[in-house]
């Protein structure tokens, strides 16, 4: 018995692995797995790299910025000198944009436009699948981030927290093929569900054949879902298709939000209404 | 026992560098799996039970940071660790040059088993496509990378094993 053990110990280690994590992926597809030591403690481990790797490239893509910049220079006096003038007129607008941001920073601390006790927080980690649209925030149950709370910018719905830790959570983002976010045309009031897709990115589903959307409507949250407060803006309708048959209209959304350019969002748990933001 | 370790320590890097490339590159939205290439080396040259778990623990350790749905990662790791491992016993497959394909074909296995988990545990609806679209982008990616990190994983390799010849 034991010989045999030694013998097949690597596809039998292996095949316990598979129905390890087929054991694993029904009791998570249930929701039954509630208290998750071994996550815990990787996202415990994780979290300082994560940080660490995030700030690393986060440098290191200002430094390219900064280089290509510098790369001109050195190349072309005689197009340098259009380059001044046009990084003249740059700097002018990122002063105003700097300016901005900080009126921003002072809103999203002040944050009373939103309901409950919002949490700033940055993200350390992305999506480390291209199957998962998901991010890892560094704020967790010890900052009173639960799951289900939204996260969201001053621009929009980023998404919602499926699972926390101590000192970080993670986030299913609304371009994810699994999330769903309840939401409403603003000009109409039609609703429908926001989701992800892996074929044709962020699509609006459920709207029916009869109801009226037209590219640039603006969808926002209705606050039905118990998630999201109402009015945040979720995206802007980009292409409508009525097929000629089916009950819904087939509808493609930009999101409001691109998570991959955002460092800082705040968690917010549900109930309330918020002024939507503006053009 | 210490090489699995190492390996497996180099693998939580990878975990780490895999959530910050999609930020750093202009790779759009698939993300390389270079997690992918470590359990094809793994059970290609160094399958242990403890190598086993190690794939099961990194494809674990990325559904924690991505997946709602956990497991997901770990099957398809344990899955790709399986069938290399097998595979290497029928065929041989140690050649640099055929890591490219090995690692391809892992690819596509680590994809069937992605697809059999959705199908079971989530909606496919808007499906199809984007899993076609993603498995072959991530095979073609990851079998450009293999060599180079075969080549890089060796040298750690020479490196631990021999440090006297390293400080030379």
């Amino acid at each position: 018995m034991l010989a045999f053990l030694r013998k097949y110990q690597i596809p039998l280690s292996s095949g316990f692995c598979l129905l390890l994590s087929f054991y694993i992926l029904t009791v998570s597809a249930r929701g039954q797995l509630k208290n998750e030591p071994v996550g815990a403690v990787l996202m415990w481990v994780l979290r300082p790299l994560q940080i660490v790797a995030q700030g690393t490239a986060n440098w290191f893509i200002g430094i390219q910025e900064n280089y290509l910049t510098w790369s001109g220079f050195k190349s072309e006096n005689e197009r340098l000198r259009n380059r001044i003038q046009a990084l003249e007129v740059e700097r002018q607008r990122l002063l105003e944009a700097e300016a901005t941001n900080r009126k921003l920073q002072k809103l999203l601390d002040f944050r009373v436009q939103l309901p409950g006790k919002p949490v700033t927080a940055s993200i350390i980690a992305d999506s480390a699948s291209s199957w998962f649209q998901g991010c890892i925030i560094d704020k967790g149950s010890a900052d009173g981030v639960h799951k289900d709370m939204a996260v969201v910018t001053p621009l929009g719905v980023i998404g919602k927290v499926v699972s926390v830790t101590g000192r970080s959570a993670k986030v299913i983002l609304l371009t994810d093929a699994n999330s769903g976010i309840d939401v409403m045309v603003q000009r109409t009031r039609s609703r429908g569900i926001v989701s992800g897709s892996l074929d044709s990115g962020t699509v609006l589903k459920y709207m029916k054949r009869s109801e009226d959307v037209q590219v640039g409507d603006r969808l926002i949250t209705s606050g039905l879902d118990g998630v999201f407060p109402k009015g945040l803006l979720a995206g802007t309708v980009i292409k409508v298709n009525k097929q000629s048959l089916g009950l819904f209209q087939s509808i493609e959304v930009m999101p409001a939000v691109q998570s991959a350019l955002v460092e800082e969002v705040l968690v917010v748990g549900s109930g309330g209404e918020t002024e939507p933001a503006k053009n | 026992m210490k090489l699995s370790l190492l390996l497996f320590g180099f693998g939580i890097v990878l975990v780490v560098l895999q959530t910050t490339l999609q930020r750093l590159l202009p790779i759009g939205p698939v993300v390389p799996d270079l997690i992918l290439v470590l359990c094809v080396y793994w059970g290609l040259h160094h399958p242990t039970a403890g190598a086993a778990l190690g794939s099961f623990m990194l494809g674990y350790s990325v559904d924690i940071i991505s997946s709602r749905l956990l497991g997901v990662n770990a099957f398809a790791m344990s899955l790709v660790f399986l069938s290399v491992y097998l595979g290497s016993r029928s065929i041989w497959l140690h050649h640099p040059i055929v890591s490219s394909i090995i690692v391809f074909i892992a690819a596509l296995v680590k994809g069937a088993g992605l697809v059999l988990v959705w199908i079971v545990f989530l909606s496919t609806e808007g499906f199809w496509q984007g899993a076609v679209k993603y498995i072959v982008s991530e095979a073609l990616i990851a079998a450009v990378l293999a060599p180079f990190m075969f080549a890089l994983l060796q040298h750690g390799e020479n490196l631990v094993a021999k440090p006297g010849t390293a400080a030379q």
